[in-house]
């Protein structure tokens, strides 16, 4: 995919605050360049604001990034990317213990407890799709309707079946792997003939050692019974394309994005170091689909440019402008201010920079609902050492897993979960390999070929399984903001208040009950130990977890049916604000036990539909004149 | 009618056994001088240099498509289907031979040498006399051994008039070969191209068209029929210091710079052989595990090619192993020659015999 040279450099700061575009776009992770190349491809003429750091995308600068991550000593999400004061993001090493009435200011997002969270996401070209795990399960028909099925969480204004076409378009753009089967017998429908663009990535040797231990695993639940069997999940990465697809026509893998031609990352190496970042860019990142939006030529892009206003129209309630810092050096503070208009304003900066902005721009809105019912996954780790050697290490980070317990009557009562073998051993849990490194020449006395033999010998034992527990929405859960927390230029800090329900908690701790069970059907022995002294170290009804973040960010300007209840409607169209949409994981009324992206990216397509048509009904006649005139 | 045309099946047999040997045969230099590229630099370089290594599978994968149609059986385990280097390409003017040797200025012009575009004047031209030479030779006729052909796109046209011409005597009869043999898409893609399965002349002439358009470039362009950058401009991108973009005419790149470090690579000793390597020394015995891995690769590859396509997906895991074998060569020096690493020697003739007997 070409990049085109000089795509982040050519858009002058003037003529651009000269134009009135058809869209202007914050943001360029996955959310923000889908609106980007649908609008681009249907005409329209889009601006994109990058917070982060940009260079036109190069298989040499992607590179650098690998580079990066394998000298980093400590390899989070976030490794690969230099820090940047300016457009600053969370590190998952940041978590620091909150007591009570202190919330902790020390790292960019402010905690405000009761519980701390590792949640991370990344602000460079391309977003939080630059460490995603690309795991791409759609969600479920029953997590549409949480309150009415459930009792739990809210409804969507809008139901699976809506948005199945829209899952479709999106599974073709993000490149996904996949059988139909391993989602269809869950209960997910699907189109009449439905193939996913490339066929599954098989299970790893680890996966088909646990399932030897858990395929017909009966587990009740409220009376109802489920049988376990591990299946693969599907995957935006590029795996043998299926000649089928798309009625015969088959499906062409988008590889690595560059300024130049290249060939590269048509097909998924196995590397365990997918996440953060994919060495030969098999996994998709949304500079695919910002490359593609850019080679229409209706794009323009700035970058290191921070939208820290959004400016209304006092008449008519419009957005009128987006107020811009633009920086030169991530290292200093020293920014150009500016104004950019648009006749459609997209905020697509995820789901904790989407309501930072607005209600740093005074704009909490007339439900009170922005930055409230913040989401992300519960995640439980359990971990234990099989008794045989099991490939631990080979493959993407996660291949299989277990899907049987997302759905049943059980979810009046607790949260349901879906469950990853991780192929990266316990690195997660414990900081694997490297601390059993130093167990082993620091406490064991091991060295030479004693160390040599016996690392990967223990390495490839290690199982552990992430519990990703749904997490309702909760009004109580929000995004705030603090004007005496600021970042160095002047923004203010998203201050997050989180806290986990009993619902939630009841499915944690069913959930280490059943690790139990597969450990002992495995003959692994159990290691799972939860330390007090962790910042996420929780209790429910006296027993101690550590709760990770799945940066799973949802929920906080929440789509609903009523201006009354919601911040967006189904379309994520403001209420307030006609010409205003925020789009991305922070419209979702509900997560359920699916990564979100998919569902995102699934979402971002109908409402750039959506928005074309808006533009269109309105350039044909004064009807609909609820929107801007062109004026460009 | 010249002695190098093919009359008969067993003729194309033998022309289809030595592309496959040909199409091979740039496989060890061009990983030799890939592997050489010292980490984290000449980025620009390694991936046309890997592209170029991938598209000759993509070739030997495509001639085995060609091969088995018309009922042959590829085999890379015969003796002497790798070739001893330096070894002469079946150029006309005979001015190079093929080394394997580390990254440099010198490495790029010999392989610009091997993907030249060529276009013989006449068909009658096209096929030379071999005049006195030494040396092994890649592209010898295999019908003819005192001709050599003007390039290897002639090569593949003289493949193709075969083609055509048993054709018309045999009819379908030609293409009898088992078509579970075929490698089909889902079974080979990385960069560059597709594999076509090859079950009559128009599906045979295409795939002999890739190989020759991915090498020189389609039609006097720098682009193949499927818009890929040609080996040889691919290449030629190093020397000029600029990427080619579409719309850009030979030789005149307009895209983005590349940057090129030509120092930037292990001193890895030219056509080193099994024989510079101290008997008992931990090189050696590296060279001849690699050498190993090398022969049963090849092993590995004749039974994709015979029945069993799926065994390609496994042989990118071999792929990574072969990586780290060269890896440990090339950085390590050879005792008694300051200042001059190891490398691959792809001595592998021998071994595979001794295996298959």
């Amino acid at each position: 995919m070409i990049f085109p040279e000089g795509a982040t450099r050519r858009t002058d700061v003037k003529a651009a605050t000269e134009t009135v575009y058809d869209a202007v776009v914050v943001g360029s992770g996955i959310a923000g360049s889908i609106v980007a190349s649908e609008l681009s491809a249907a005409g329209m003429r889009v601006l994109v604001l990058e917070a982060g750091v940009g260079a036109d995308r190069t298989l040499d600068g992607y590179e650098q990034y690998v580079s990066r991550f394998y000298a980093s000593a400590v390899k989070d999400n976030q490794a690969p990317y230099p820090p940047n004061p300016n457009a600053n993001m969370p590190r998952g090493t940041d978590v620091r213990r909150i007591f009570p009435g202190e919330p902790d200011t020390s790292a960019y997002v402010v905690k405000n407890g009761p519980l701390a969270t590792d949640t991370t996401y990344t602000r460079v070209l391309g977003g939080t799709t630059m460490h995603w795990e690309a795991k791409t399960p759609r969600m479920l028909p029953s997590d549409f309707r949480m309150r009415t099925q459930f009792g739990h969480g809210r409804d969507w204004p809008i139901s699976y079946e809506e948005l199945l076409p829209f899952y479709d378009a999106a599974e073709r753009e993000l490149g996904v792997s996949g059988d139909v089967d391993d989602q269809a017998e869950l209960g997910v429908p699907f189109s009449e003939r439905y193939r996913f663009p490339m066929r599954g990535i098989p299970l790893s040797y680890l996966d088909k050692t646990v399932a030897a231990g858990v395929d017909g695993l009966p587990v009740e639940f409220d009376g109802e019974r489920h049988e376990l069997k591990v299946r693969a999940f599907a995957q935006a990465r590029n795996g043998v394309p299926d000649p089928e697809y798309d009625g015969g026509k088959g499906f062409q893998p988008v590889g690595a994005v560059s300024t130049s031609q290249v060939e590269e990352g048509e097909r998924c190496q196995g590397n365990i170091n997918c996440v953060p970042i994919c060495p030969v860019q098999a996994k998709y990142s949304a500079g695919r689909t910002l490359a593609k939006a850019l080679q229409t030529g209706h794009v323009d892009l700035l970058v290191q440019a921070v939208a820290s206003r959004v400016v209304l129209d006092s008449q008519t309630g419009q957005v009128s402008g987006i107020e811009v810092k633009r920086y030169a050096d991530p290292g200093s503070p020293r920014h150009t201010t500016f104004t950019v208009r648009g006749r459609i304003f997209v905020l697509a900066a995820g789901a904790v920079e989407n309501p930072r902005l607005m209600l740093s721009s005074g704009l909490g809105d007339s439900s009170g609902l922005m930055g409230r019912n913040f989401m992300d996954h519960a995640y439980l780790l359990t971990w234990a050492l099989l008794p045989q050697i099991a490939g631990t290490y080979r493959g993407t980070v996660c291949t299989g897993g277990i899907s049987d317990l997302r759905d049943g009557a059980f979810r009046q009562k607790q949260a349901a979960f879906a469950v990853d073998i991780h192929n990266d051993g316990w690195g997660w849990a414990t900081g694997s390999p490297y601390s059993d490194l130093m167990q082993m020449v620091d406490r064991e006395n091991l060295f030479g070929a004693e160390l040599r033999d016996a690392l990967p010998e223990r390495l490839s034992r290690q199982l552990l399984l992430a519990f990703m527990v749904d997490v309702p929405a909760s009004e109580s859960n929000r995004v705030s903001v603090d004007p005496a927390l600021v970042d160095p230029l002047g923004n203010m800090r998203p201050v997050v208040s989180y806290a986990l329900s009993d619902y939630t908690m009841r499915g944690v701790a069913s959930a280490r009950r059943l690790s139990e069970r597969i450990f002992q059907r495995l003959g692994a022995a159990d290691h799972t130990y939860y330390d007090p002294s962790d910042p996420q170290y929780t209790t429910y009804e006296g027993e101690g977890f550590v709760i990770h973040g799945g940066n799973h960010l949802a929920g906080t300007h929440v789509m609903g049916a009523s201006a009354a209840d919601s911040v967006v409607d189904a379309y994520q169209r403001s209420w307030d604000h006609q010409n205003l949409y925020m789009v991305g994981g922070g419209s979702m009324a509900s997560v359920g036990t699916s990564n979100v992206t998919l569902t995102l990216a699934a979402m971002a397509m109908r409402t750039a539909r959506h928005i074309v048509s808006q533009l269109r009904r309105h350039d044909a006649g004064p009807a609909a004149a609820s929107l801007p005139a062109l004026t460009h | 009618m010249s002695e190098s045309e093919i009359e008969t099946l067993q003729d194309l047999h033998a022309f289809l056994h030595a592309a496959m040997q040909l199409e091979h045969a740039t496989i060890p230099p061009y990983l030799t001088a890939l592997y050489s590229i010292l980490p984290g630099t000449n980025s620009d370089a390694h991936h046309v240099l890997r592209v170029a290594a991938v598209e000759e599978m993509l070739h030997l994968t495509l001639v085995a498509n060609v091969l088995n149609a018309v009922g042959g059986d590829p085999d890379l385990t015969v003796p002497g289907f790798v070739p001893s280097y330096p070894a002469y390409l079946p150029d006309g003017e005979r001015d190079f031979k093929v080394d394997r040797q580390r990254f440099s200025l010198a490495c790029i012009q010999n392989f610009l040498e091997i993907e030249r575009p060529h276009e013989a004047p006449s068909q009658e031209q096209s096929v030379i006399r071999r005049k006195e030479q030494r040396g092994p030779r890649l592209g010898a006729s295999p019908t003819a051994p005192e001709y050599q052909f003007f390039s290897i796109g002639e090569f593949y046209q003289a493949i193709g008039r075969g083609i055509q011409r048993l054709y018309s005597a045999m009819g379908d009869s030609l293409f009898a070969g088992n078509p579970n043999r075929q490698v089909t898409r889902e079974y080979f893609f990385s960069g560059g191209g597709q594999v076509i399965p090859v079950t009559d002349v128009s599906s045979a002439c295409r795939a002999l068209d890739l190989i020759a358009g991915q090498g020189e470039g389609f039609g006097g362009g720098i682009y193949d029929a499927e818009g890929e950058l040609s080996h040889y401009y691919r290449f030629q991108q190093l020397t000029l210091g600029r990427f080619y973009q579409p719309g850009d005419r030979p030789n005149e790149p307009t895209g983005p710079p590349v940057n090129v470090s030509w120092d930037a690579s292990f001193p890895i000793k030219t056509n080193v052989t099994l024989a510079d390597y101290p008997e008992g020394s931990e090189l050696r015995s590296a060279a001849e595990s690699f050498n190993r891995a090398y022969a049963e690769f090849l092993a590995f590859l004749t039974r994709a090619y015979t029945g069993e396509p799926a065994l390609l997906a496994e042989a990118i895991g071999d792929m990574f192993r072969l990586r780290d074998l060269i890896n440990q060569l090339i950085r390590n020096p050879i005792p008694g020659l300051p200042g001059t690493n190891a490398a691959p020697t792809f001595e592998v003739a021998a071994l595979v015999w001794e295996g298959s007997a």
